[in-house]
């Protein structure tokens, strides 16, 4: 259920060779051709990177500007009649938003944690040579992404027998962890050189002390790239809410409140003011794009600090061990 | 397992159980949740050949055989839904794919790493952002009264384009926005692979008096073959199984894109959500899982035999 | 209930540190008043009124039935999805459940198991009161199921007409040429939609979000002698229909007559005319707001909401806007009374307090205190009694800001219901003219046997879940083609099978009757 299975399976191929930090220098001499590359290279990425941050700016442009004017020529990339109008809204009665915040961060850092966790402890333990139920308990986990039992079947289990409909615990669990983070964590173990197992079994420490104690502090770049796939996946939930929660829960989930707002004019109004404010007096363009930058806002602030992690991350991932 | 006898095997399989028994503990979470939330709801799949009724419960329900697959069939909606899921992943596939490689082979030849960092920066970043906001920049720059393509369009003069009436501008939307959000992510494990190619085939092709152009097409891109191939495999794999929040937050219920944008997920979803309907949607997918495992299992039979190297499993 | 329990727990152990409220419900005193929820269908308001009445009203219910009650919204955001996804969860936390057999899918949940079948001795325990008004009224047969048990509690006591139609501006009318500003037939929409578009740039001529099939029953069936068999749902389409020259013959509008067509036809005009947003479908804005401040010259829904709540708005929002309704079949006299099940109470199968969620529907029902308090709020801050003794609002009151959102149409009952200022000065004359010409709803008692056709209905549903919008907002360039196109994949998913098996089931009924 986890719409990036593909993408996340990207890394885990393995790649000739091992090579890291930049490309050693070439030959110093330019001919023509690498001139027409290197223009070629250049125009291309600056316009495929403006491709892909342009619609950032529509809808950061777009939540200061003011209502009238946007209804009347649209949106554009800069801000039309420069406005404070929507966030003034939002800071207005913030108790809505800032509920489902808490509720995003408290399922964000604890379900990384502890997914986190198991999933280390089951790559590590997959990756050991001589553990002799390896390829066993890999298919048993691999299998779940071959087959499923469909959403109905799965909703009314987890919904009725195991009674999680209006729980967080429903949305919570189920983000614990995927086949491929799993398979992936696998991947990443075979950096660890299996000298430093040996070596702990010589000192006489048992395997989760190995694991808890040599191992995973050699893992940083690695628990750095899962937690961030894993932290994405609880900051950009909204589809097990939408399923376990709907309307149960007072606050809902960030990007399932989000999901109301933009799809529902009512949601946008309790969002915003309770229900003291006629919704035709309410920017709702502008609302709704301000919505949006407070929710993605916290991934821009921390997105330089853990792009490095994560380049790096994948890199040793994608590279045979 | 070996084969000296039952009771031999069984000591075995004890000492095993005993000798690796931490190991074994540390998997018993990830296979609780699985056999949880994965394998516990798989009988419930019975449900496909059922009249359903929550009183009588999955397995109490009257039997009713193919019949919730024979409408499916009639309708032509299994044809639809089974064409459009495989046609939009054959085009994620193969041009993302290639872009990626491009992206990646372009990321390579450029020296300055501040700008390689900044363009890589702004290429990731789409990345980042849920289904949910995916939408709501479509309909920013797409919607009818303020999209930003149309209001450009209304101020050069032209008659705004009605792209939500349109079904047959969907397809190419939906792999735009999906290469817009997948491409700078994957290009990182195709410059990983480039980083990884050995430099001395670099100098001996500039050597031997290579262009820039033939580097790339000699060197680079033979070397890569191995990881597209693989990459390639690995996403044939979910061939049948479709974004769904793409295209929910997309398209969502409206009725006149669904000839192009209905896709197996969005059609189950909408079958539970909004008709209550238990008993197809279950058969869409049980038909789904089955016939995708088949498709990999075929797939990798053939893997297999051509180049053992690259099968899956 | 045990192994849920055994789950939770094991649930709560394994992520530390949430708190979940379900698992702090169970332990309470014995003598402690007995929580009941009612699921209602709306907007849950968060003006704080609902709150203050609720306070109020569990003093009453305290004292009387050792019950409080507390309420839980079904918001209309999704409604269908969210309605229907909540009672199949089986949630022990909801004992009372509203529903409906025409809009509500009472009886497909009534079959599925949701409710719980409510044994005569046990309403008679319970519900003394509702019991022996509706047995009185000998209403009881409208809500059994072909098992002969009873499984809702019908609002059988309140007078109200849901038939639907459009309001529209008779200010706006008269200048577009209406003589007395009315419209009286439904496609002379037409004119009044292209005068709006013309005159008033910031309005559009019937703005309307989302799917909605509106544009094409209003034009049928002020056009056929047609009516749906309600009760008979595939998704939101009541695709089955009797006609009133053939009543006993089940047919559809859908695949016969020439109607849809022309309905389809006209809805593309309008679409031409730009009556709609060109992304309706996608939209998602509250249209009656937009109605009360000019920027929209129609709103659809139906008699109920026009006398209680578009008059007076209008009236103060848009003064002199002249406020009018045209409901569907007004041209032709074909619409039919509200049945009697239009609102009903259920108790949810998983109630754990089944007897006294009767008790406090009981005294909902019956007890006037508690009836005024729960419907219009407190005396003096949500609403006043006037000197001539109607049900007023107090200064300065606004409903789109200060409703007290109890939306409770489960047992609302005449006895208690005050004639109100807010209401259409007029009520007592328009319902004096559709009860003139409106019809009984002859098929009240009918039961279809869904087991046999609910593949057919669920692949029909999907079918029209896909034309139909369209269709209503004249998308397809030929209209006609796509109402074929549309004909011959219902036939594909066994139209006709379908069909056959409802004949046969309103063939028996009409022997039992001797019709």
């Amino acid at each position: 259920m986890t719409d990036r299975t593909a993408s996340e399976s990207n890394i885990i191929v393995e790649v000739e060779g091992v090579g890291m930090g930049p490309a050693k220098p070439r030959a110093i001499r330019l001919d023509r051709s690498d001139v027409v590359v290197q223009a070629i290279s250049y125009v291309t990425i600056t316009l495929f990177a403006l491709f892909c941050l342009l619609p950032f700016v529509l809808i950061l442009s777009a939540s200061f500007s003011s209502e009238a004017t946007i209804m009347k020529t649209g949106f554009g990339l800069l801000p039309k009649d420069f406005s404070l109008a929507a966030y003034e809204w939002i800071f207005k009665a913030p108790r809505q938003i800032i509920g489902s915040y808490i509720v995003t961060i408290t399922m964000t850092v604890f379900g990384t944690a502890i997914g986190l966790f198991i999933i280390a402890m089951t790559g590590y333990a997959l990756n050991r040579k001589d553990f002799p139920f390896r390829n066993h308990v890999s298919f048993f986990i691999y299998f779940t992404t071959l087959f499923s039992a469909g959403l109905a079947p799965t909703f009314l289990w987890i919904a009725r027998d195991l009674g999680l409909r209006g729980s967080y615990f429903a949305v919570f669990l189920q983000l614990l962890m995927t086949p491929w983070l799993i398979i992936l964590m696998k991947n990443f173990m075979r950096t660890v050189p299996y000298e430093i197992i040996e070596s702990g079994k010589v000192d006489g420490a048992g395997d989760f002390r190995i694991f808890a104690q040599l191992c995973l502090p050699m893992m940083k770049p690695a628990l750095a790239t899962i937690g961030l796939f894993l932290a994405l996946s609880y900051w950009n939930e909204w589809y097990l809410s939408s399923l376990y929660l709907g309307s149960t829960v007072e606050f809902k989930p960030l990007q399932y409140h989000l999901y109301n707002i933009i799809n529902t004019a009512n949601a946008l109004r309790n969002s915003v003011a309770g229900s003291n404010v006629s919704i035709t007096n309410l920017p709702s363009n502008t609302l709704k794009m301000a919505s949006a930058i407070v929710a993605i806002g916290p991934i821009l602030l921390l997105y330089p600090f853990i792009q490095k992690y994560f380049v790096s991350g994948i890199t040793i991932g994608a590279v045979k061990g | 397992m070996s084969r000296n006898g039952t009771s031999q095997a069984r000591k075995s399989l004890l000492r095993q159980l005993a000798d690796s028994k931490v190991l074994l503990l540390m998997c018993v979470p990830a296979i609780v949740f699985f056999v949880i939330f994965n394998y516990a709801p798989l009988p419930g799949a019975w449900i496909a050949f059922t009249n359903f009724n929550y009183r009588d419960g999955i397995f109490g329900s009257p039997f009713v055989g193919l019949r919730n697959f024979e409408f499916l069939i009639k309708s032509g909606q299994l044809w639809l839904l089974t064409r459009n899921t495989i046609l939009y992943n054959l085009a994620f596939i193969i041009l993302g794919n290639i872009l990626q490689i491009a992206i990646a082979i372009m990321l390579n030849e450029i020296r300055s790493t501040f700008f390689k960092k900044i363009s890589q920066a702004a290429m990731f970043l789409p990345f980042f952002i849920s289904a949910v906001l995916v939408g709501v920049i479509a309909f920013n720059l797409l919607n009818y009264d303020t999209g930003a393509i149309n209001a450009l369009i209304r101020q050069t003069g032209g008659d705004p384009i009605k792209i939500y009436s349109t079904a047959g501008a969907w397809p190419l939307i939906i792999i735009m926005v999906h290469l817009w959000q997948s491409t700078g992510y994957g290009s990182i494990v195709y410059f990983a692979a480039i980083m990884g190619i050995d430099r001395s085939l670099y100098e001996a092709a500039t050597v031997d008096g290579a262009s820039a152009w033939q580097r790339i097409r000699y060197v680079t891109l033979p070397s890569l073959k191995p990881t597209f191939i693989i990459l390639v495999l690995f996403s044939l794999g979910g061939i049948m199984h479709g974004n769904f929040g793409l295209f929910w937050n997309l398209v969502g219920n409206n009725a006149s894109l669904f000839q192009t944008t209905d896709i197996i997920e969005t059609s189950v979803y909408r079958m539970v959500l909004s008709q209550n309907n238990f008993t197809t949607s279950t058969a869409v997918g049980l038909y789904q899982s089955l016939f995708g495992f088949a498709l990999v299992m075929t797939a990798n039979w053939i893997v297999r035999r051509i180049n053992k190297d690259y099968a899956l499993f | 209930m045990h192994r849920r329990n055994i789950v939770r727990a094991g649930a709560a152990l394994l992520a530390l540190g949430m708190s979940m409220p379900a698992l702090t419900a169970g332990a309470l005193a014995q003598d402690a008043p007995v929580e009941i929820t009612m699921l209602t269908m709306g907007n849950k308001p968060t003006n704080g009124r609902l709150e203050a009445m609720l306070e109020k009203l569990n003093e009453l219910l305290v004292a009387k039935a050792n019950a409080k009650l507390d309420l839980f919204y079904i918001e209309w955001a999704d409604w269908q999805t969210q309605y229907n996804v909540q009672l199949l969860s089986g949630d022990d936390n909801v004992d009372l459940i509203g529903t409906a057999t025409d809009w509500l899918y009472a009886w497909e949940n009534a079959e599925k198991g949701a409710f719980l079948p409510l044994p005569p001795e046990m309403l008679q325990a319970n519900a003394p009161k509702t019991w022996a008004q509706v047995e009185a009224d000998g209403h009881w047969d409208l809500t059994k199921l072909a098992d002969g048990k009873i499984y809702f509690m019908p609002e059988d006591n309140y007078t109200q007409y849901t038939n639907h139609g459009f309001f529209y501006r008779g200010d706006w009318a008269r200048e577009a040429g209406f003589e007395n500003g009315e419209i009286t037939r439904f496609e002379d929409f037409t004119k009044y939609f292209e005068w709006v578009k013309a005159n008033k740039p910031d309005a559009y001529p019937w703005d309307v979000a989302g799917a909605n099939e509106a544009a094409l029953t209003g034009y049928i069936q002020g056009h056929t002698d047609m009516h749906p068999i309600w009760g008979l749902s595939a998704g939101n389409y009541f695709p089955f229909h009797t006609s009133a020259a053939a009543p006993y013959t089940v047919t559809s509008w859908y695949m016969e007559g020439d109607a849809l067509v022309e309905a389809a036809k006209l809805a593309k005009q309008w679409n031409e005319i730009g009556v709609w947003r060109e992304d309706a479908l996608n939209f998602d804005g509250e249209t009656r707001e937009e109605l009360y401040a000019a920027l929209s010259g129609t709103d659809q829904h139906h008699t109920q909401t026009f006398i209680n709540d578009i008059v007076n708005n209008m009236n103060t929002k848009q003064p002199g806007s002249d406020p009018k309704f045209f409901y569907w079949g007004k041209e032709n006299g074909n619409f039919f009374k509200d049945i009697f099940t239009h609102g009903a109470m259920a108790v949810s199968a998983y109630s754990k307090n089944p007897e006294k969620a009767l008790q406090v529907y009981d005294l909902i029902r019956n007890d006037k205190e508690i009836y005024m308090l729960f419907n219009f709020g407190i005396e003096g801050t949500d609403y006043v009694i006037t000197a001539d003794g109607k049900l007023g609002r107090p200064e300065g009151w606004d409903q789109s800001t200060m409703d007290l959102g109890t939306d409770y149409w489960w047992g609302r009952t005449d006895e208690f219901e005050l004639p109100r200022t807010t209401q259409a000065p007029n009520r007592a004359e328009i319902i004096a003219e559709l009860d003139a010409t409106a019809k009984e709803y002859p098929y009240s008692t009918l039961l279809i046997n869904k087991q046999a056709i609910d593949p057919t209905l669920a692949a029909m549903s999907g079918v029209l879940s896909e034309y139909i919008p369209q269709l209503q907002y004249g998308k397809f360039d030929d209209p006609a083609a796509a109402v074929a196109e549309m004909r011959q994949k219902l036939k594909d998913v066994g139209y006709e099978d379908a069909r056959a098996s409802i004949q046969a089931d309103m063939d028996a009924w009409k022997a039992a009757r001797g019709l």
